[in-house]
């Protein structure tokens, strides 16, 4: 019966799937034995009871007399928020680096490749606590506010800038050309010529200009200083700005990385091929070079965007309340340890699977279509 | 994109070297209008910077006065700080009379690590040598035999660190192997199961794999199979590092053509020993770039244990920075532990580019 290759097949398969239960009845019995023990209800009702946890700082509004999902949803704003100032910072920077790398210019090349190597060789924890320890140690007290650009405050305690403010409508109608924009600029990339390059950019003119004329409340709040203190603006504190430039720092070089090798998997050949089909330069970048770069960039990129939402969860090293740090403070507040693991693990996959079928869309889109 | 098509300069004669040399950077660095504007805005950006640094990192710092007062008064760093306190820096609250032990330890892991990465000294018994050296290694950690023991709750520093990113690695490796092999596997529980496996641990930040494994795992297992906070961070870690590393050898087996499954059927090699002999040798050299790079990133991640409490360098660093008596120069601390990281990935990352240089066919 053995020598049967699909009765044994299955006998084979039978042994992992039998630990595997085993192990996990182990597992379920265990924590239910644990939890009567210490007479832990288990159930999500615990949800809508008001926490009194304490969020120190947070991009939604909350008060600790708010109930325990408004906290969730909180923390997750706070790494979303995180992940996407990260995530657009460093695809420009990383560009920018990444292509001055490749320049001939010694000063410049050398330079960001100190940058690169540093970012990518030192662990991220690391690079934030010493950016944070540098804090008191680099910049100035309130009353000496560096004001490097107008309504750009930094000192000790953090940074000012201006913020803007608008009304749910005001939010929503930009939202929607936002997106509107998005669309044509998708629509674009499949079609060739003069027109679809420009949709996307009007579609956003129009619905900003529309805003504008519709007299939408949306105004600028620019910090004035007031010999102690600041009014106005938005307060980034330490922490939060710590984590933000050290991140950046950090995906900044993994990024150019990504970029430098993308611009030099595209041959010189490939430029003089254009140019000797009379193409001008701008064409030929974006007819031939950058379609060809983007193969090799994205698939990297995509895996590049995931980390910067998993290298988020360090922000609790410089005291950041991001998403897993609420739910640790959840869980220990309230010893729904199981539903808290749950809720960790459920919300982390759906992030990264959803940015990554997102990346995979578009990198099939983009991809050689091979006959 | 000016600057990236420049033809490379001609090399100099031999008799003008000196005035070509001069003239080639001239030309690198002011040929070009854009080549001067990048020149002019990297030199102000470097003479803004580089001088004030400097300053701080040597001309104004206490280099050798032991004396926590000098460190008060200098305007620099303050690194005689970190000379007079790298034995607890690097060693953590292991006891004063045996930190020769870890001392020890760290270096037979550098001294094993710089010898592994020599392509000569790849062989089935380099691994051999290695479950040697790591029973001799949790001998002087641990103790007993013969020495003081010592608990894991004492260990600290640099030790801490290696420890944790060499055994993660080690037992990562073949656990990755089975795992790669069960997600190219035909037999459907045993792929499905291990996609699962694999996918979730990599969707996941390893920060909350840690949190699980050590603050949850009391709950989940009965009391006489929990291992100690040490040991499961271990496990977290190992078990993140075998999902990445499936990954990177599901890639190399995938780079292995059909014909040669097909050769080691014709010799009627059954399954194991067609992997163990035929397909894995290969699979495995053409994936040791990649394989070198996810090392890289575990050296970093060790550095998350601080996290969950466990003392590694980090967290040895903050202990050190507690002491009254110095004015807690803190940015120099972890400007040395930063130090001590980028040296080892560095390091490893340099010896990734000769590999990747070297070329998956040579042997």
């Amino acid at each position: 019966m053995l020598s049967d290759a699909k009765t044994r097949s299955i006998i084979i398969q039978c042994a992992p799937v039998a630990l595997a239960a085993a192990f996990a009845a182990l597992l379920v019995s265990t924590t239910f034995a644990n939890l009567r023990a210490r007479g832990i209800p288990i159930g999500f009702d615990f949800l809508t009871m008001p926490s009194r946890i304490v969020i120190s700082e947070a991009i939604l509004t909350y008060k600790s007399r708010d109930p325990y999902y408004w906290a969730i949803v909180t923390g997750l704003a706070n790494t979303v928020f995180i992940s996407a100032v990260v995530i657009v910072f460093s695809s420009v920077l990383g560009l920018v680096v990444g292509v001055t790398r490749l320049s001939s210019n010694p000063l410049a090349a050398g330079t960001c490749r100190v940058w690169v190597e540093v970012a990518r060789n030192s662990p991220p924890i690391v690079l934030l606590i010493f950016l944070y320890s540098l804090w008191w140690k680099v910049l100035p007290p309130v009353g000496e506010a560096l004001n490097p650009l107008p309504g750009v405050y930094a000192s000790m305690r953090g940074f000012v800038v201006p913020a803007v403010s608008m009304d749910v409508a005001t939010a929503g109608l930009l939202v929607i050309a936002l997106a509107l924009a998005l669309a044509a600029a998708g629509w674009a990339a499949a079609r060739r010529g003069w027109m679809p390059p420009l949709a996307a950019p009007a579609i956003l003119a129009v619905g900003v200009a529309g805003l504008w004329l519709a007299d939408a409340k949306f105004s600028v709040d620019w910090p004035t200083f007031t010999g102690s203190n600041f009014k106005g603006g938005k307060e980034l504190t330490p922490e939060l700005s710590t984590i933000l430039i050290g991140l950046t720092i950090y995906t900044t070089g993994f990024v150019a990385e990504i970029v430098r090798g993308g611009v030099l998997s595209v041959g010189r050949g490939q430029w003089d091929a254009g140019h000797s089909l009379g193409l001008p330069r701008g064409k030929i970048l974006r007819v031939i070079i950058i379609p060809q770069m983007l193969r090799v960039i994205v698939p990297p990129l995509n895996s590049q965007y995931i980390n910067v939402v998993k290298n988020s969860t360090l922000a609790i090293a410089v005291g950041y309340p991001d998403f897993l740090a609420v739910m640790n403070t959840i869980i220990s507040k309230s010893s729904h340890s199981i539903e808290g693991v749950f809720i960790i693990l459920g919300v982390y996959l759906a992030l990264n699977l959803s940015l990554s079928s997102a990346a995979n869309w578009y990198n099939r889109r983009i991809a050689i279509v091979e006959r | 994109m000016k600057a990236l098509s420049l033809p490379l300069p001609a090399e100099p004669m031999p008799g003008q070297i000196r005035f070509g040399a001069l003239r080639r950077s001239a030309r690198l660095l002011f040929g070009t209008p854009l080549n001067a504007v990048l020149t002019l805005l990297f030199g102000v950006l470097l003479v803004a910077t580089v001088p004030p640094m400097l300053r701080w990192l040597v001309i104004d710092a206490v280099l050798f006065d032991p004396s926590p007062r000098a460190c008060r008064v200098a305007t620099g760093a303050c690194w005689s700080f970190i000379y007079a306190k790298s034995g607890q820096l690097l060693f953590g609250i292991y006891p004063l009379d045996e930190r020769w032990r870890p001392a020890i330890v760290c270096m037979l892991i550098l001294a094993l690590l710089a010898w592994s990465v020599r392509p000569a000294s790849w062989a089935p018994r380099l691994a051999a040598l290695w479950v040697a050296a790591l029973v001799l290694i949790f001998w002087l950690m641990a103790g007993g035999f013969g020495l003081t023991e010592v608990p894991t709750s004492s260990w600290g520093g640099l030790p801490v660190t290696l420890i944790l990113t060499v055994v993660a690695i080690g037992v990562a490796f073949p656990v990755g192997i089975l795992l790669a092999l069960a997600r190219r596997s035909t037999m459907p529980a045993i792929r499905i199961g291990a996609v699962v496996l694999i996918e979730s641990v990599r969707g996941l930040p390893l920060l909350s794999i840690l949190f699980v494994a050590s603050i949850m795992m009391p709950l989940f297992l009965p009391e006489a199979l929990l291992p100690d906070k040490f040991v499961r961070a271990l496990v977290a870690l190992t078990i993140f590092a075998a999902a990445y590393l499936a990954e990177v050898i599901r890639g190399g087996l995938q780079a292995i053509p059909n014909g040669q499954y097909e050769a080691a059927a014709a010799l009627g090699l059954p399954f194991w020993r067609t992997q163990y002999l035929v397909i894995l040798p290969q699979a495995i050299r053409v994936a040791i770039p990649a394989l070198a790079n996810t090392i890289i990133v575990m050296i970093k991640n060790t550095s998350l244990v601080l996290v969950v409490g466990l003392f590694d360098l980090i967290s040895s660093g903050k202990a050190v920075l507690a002491d009254p008596d110095w004015p807690s120069p803190a940015a120099e601390t972890f400007l040395f532990i930063g130090a001590i990281f980028f040296a080892l990935s560095f390091s490893f990352a340099r010896f990734a580019d000769f590999l990747e240089r070297r070329g998956p066919t040579a042997h």
